[in-house]
């Protein structure tokens, strides 16, 4: 058991201090799943926006009785004398609150309308900041179209506000996570997240949010490794699992590297003389995001890949056949970490409408200048409705990549 | 605890295994600027009033008031 949680648990149990948590990650339920696996058994708070505006975690802080700071690098080994034994006096605006009415008196959900209104009349970036805050973290995704246009309207008055950015960004990937998703939005996050770390670039909770996504090269760590291993412990025990939103994969897996790493396969491109019939209907339609978006000469991009069955034409994948292909072409020059990559289909199921996704990473020459472009085709089994029609198809996406030669 | 063998990594830390070597790291990483998150020893910890991850139920820091907080921010990854 961690060292903090054993120490905790005694002193929350005898009443001599409350264990209080801020989580500073995009998804809400990776947490819970992680607080779940670890046995934490105190509240834990999502901060997704960075309201309190850390630059890193994690961050451990003593509080007195009276909301004074004590002490801002406790220690397990004194935390019982030089805080928990010691009677401290509070200062007059910290004696003044606690013997206000507003001490100890619960919390309330801030009035989201009220506060949307408040930003229509005043028009003012903090009031379109203050709504669309609020919208975030209190609205759900219901919220979420009106924060984005909020934070907007806060960036036209004030466009160098770097946490206005962060927060669009952190606004846009929550709505890709929703029922509401709209095209681009992830990519959308990426450009604004990259925007507020031009702003800011030492602010590192604002990094490990593109980190997540990218590149190996760029990573300090494999962000949610752990939550297979969580899983299964929390099985053996007897448990459920947390249900995750969105399953970590691809990127948010992937180990960091010290070279640009290429997956040794001896594979032949699936259909070097296009032979295969393309899908000129558009039953497949995909998505593709860069993390980042602009890349250094020489540097490396993490390409995201979403293939989502149209829905407006009843399109879905065939899963009684060959499985979903992905072939990256190999300009030369160029690295690319795998060039097939194969979905399989879901168990059991002989159709299913079901996102997939896939990503890899590419690295650009040295040379590399402008706007390039890679190549990638997706061949797939995919059935309409309309007229029952199943095929096997095939779609070409020409990525184009912008190289950022800006002095680093 | 298989995550014990992780105790020199920024990670192992956030997952709660060891707080105190990370923390006295990190301090010698973040750089803070005007504006950031800097709580100061003496002084009133600044306000908050966020959403639980289990219920989605407001939380503030005033409402423990009267009693001594450990304020723990981290992030799973």
């Amino acid at each position: 058991m961690p060292v903090w949680h054993n120490k905790t648990k005694d002193w929350v149990a005898a009443g001599k201090l409350v264990v209080l948590g801020i989580t500073q990650e995009q998804h809400p339920d990776r947490c819970r799943l992680f607080a779940q696996w670890q046995n934490f058994d105190w509240p834990i708070l999502w901060d997704p926006i960075n309201i309190l505006e850390s630059t890193a975690v994690p961050i451990i802080i003593a509080i007195d009785e009276h909301g004074i700071v004590r002490s801002t690098h406790p220690r397990p080994e004194t935390l019982e004398a030089e805080f928990l034994n010691v009677a401290f006096l509070p200062d007059a605006v910290g004696e003044a609150i606690t013997n206000s009415n507003n001490a100890a008196q619960q919390p309330t959900r801030p009035d989201i309308a009220a506060l949307q209104q408040q930003a229509q009349q005043e028009k003012t970036a903090g009031a379109q900041l203050e709504f669309a805050d609020a919208a975030i973290l209190w609205g759900g995704t219901t919220e979420v179209t009106t924060a984005i246009d909020a934070y907007s309207n806060a960036l036209i008055q004030a466009p160098d506000d770097g946490g206005a950015l962060f927060r669009r960004g952190v606004a846009y990937r929550i709505r890709y996570d929703s029922e509401r998703r709209q095209p681009d939005d992830f990519q959308k996050a990426v450009l604004s997240w990259e925007q507020a770390l031009d702003k800011n670039p030492n602010q590192y909770i604002w990094r490990r949010r593109i980190q997540q996504y990218g590149p190996r090269l760029e990573k300090p760590y494999s962000f949610y490794d752990w939550v297979e291993q969580a899983r299964k412990e929390i099985v053996a025990r007897g448990e459920t699992p947390v249900t995750l939103i969105v399953d970590p994969q691809g990127a948010e897996l992937a180990r960091p590297a010290l070279a640009f790493a290429v997956a040794p396969e001896e594979v032949k491109s699936p259909d070097p003389a296009g032979r295969i019939q393309r899908d000129t209907d558009g039953l497949i339609v995909p998505e593709i995001i860069l993390v980042p978006s602009r890349v250094r000469p020489g540097g490396s991009t993490r390409v995201h890949i979403a293939l989502a069955p149209n829905s407006e034409l009843r399109a879905h994948w065939n899963n009684e056949s060959e499985p979903l292909v992905l072939w990256v072409e190999c300009p030369d020059g160029w690295k690319v970490s795998q060039s097939r990559h194969v979905v399989a289909p879901l168990d059991g199921q002989p159709t299913s409408d079901e996102t997939r996704r896939i990503d890899f990473e590419v690295q650009i020459p040295h040379d590399a200048k402008g706007s390039i472009q890679l190549q990638v085709f997706a061949l797939y089994n995919v059935c309409e409705d309309k007229d029952g029609v199943c095929q096997y198809l095939r779609q070409d996406l020409l990525i184009p990549i912008q190289v950022n030669s800006e002095p680093q | 605890m298989q995550l014990m063998g992780r105790l020199n990594h920024f990670r192992s830390i956030g997952r709660g295994i060891s707080w105190f070597s990370t923390i006295v790291l990190l301090a010698s990483v973040a750089t803070v600027v005007a504006d950031d998150y800097a709580p100061q020893v003496g002084s009133s910890h600044v306000a908050f009033t966020l959403p639980a991850i289990d219920d989605g139920r407001p939380v503030s820091l005033a409402q423990f008031r009267g009693k001594k907080v450990l304020l723990i921010q981290f992030a799973s990854w």
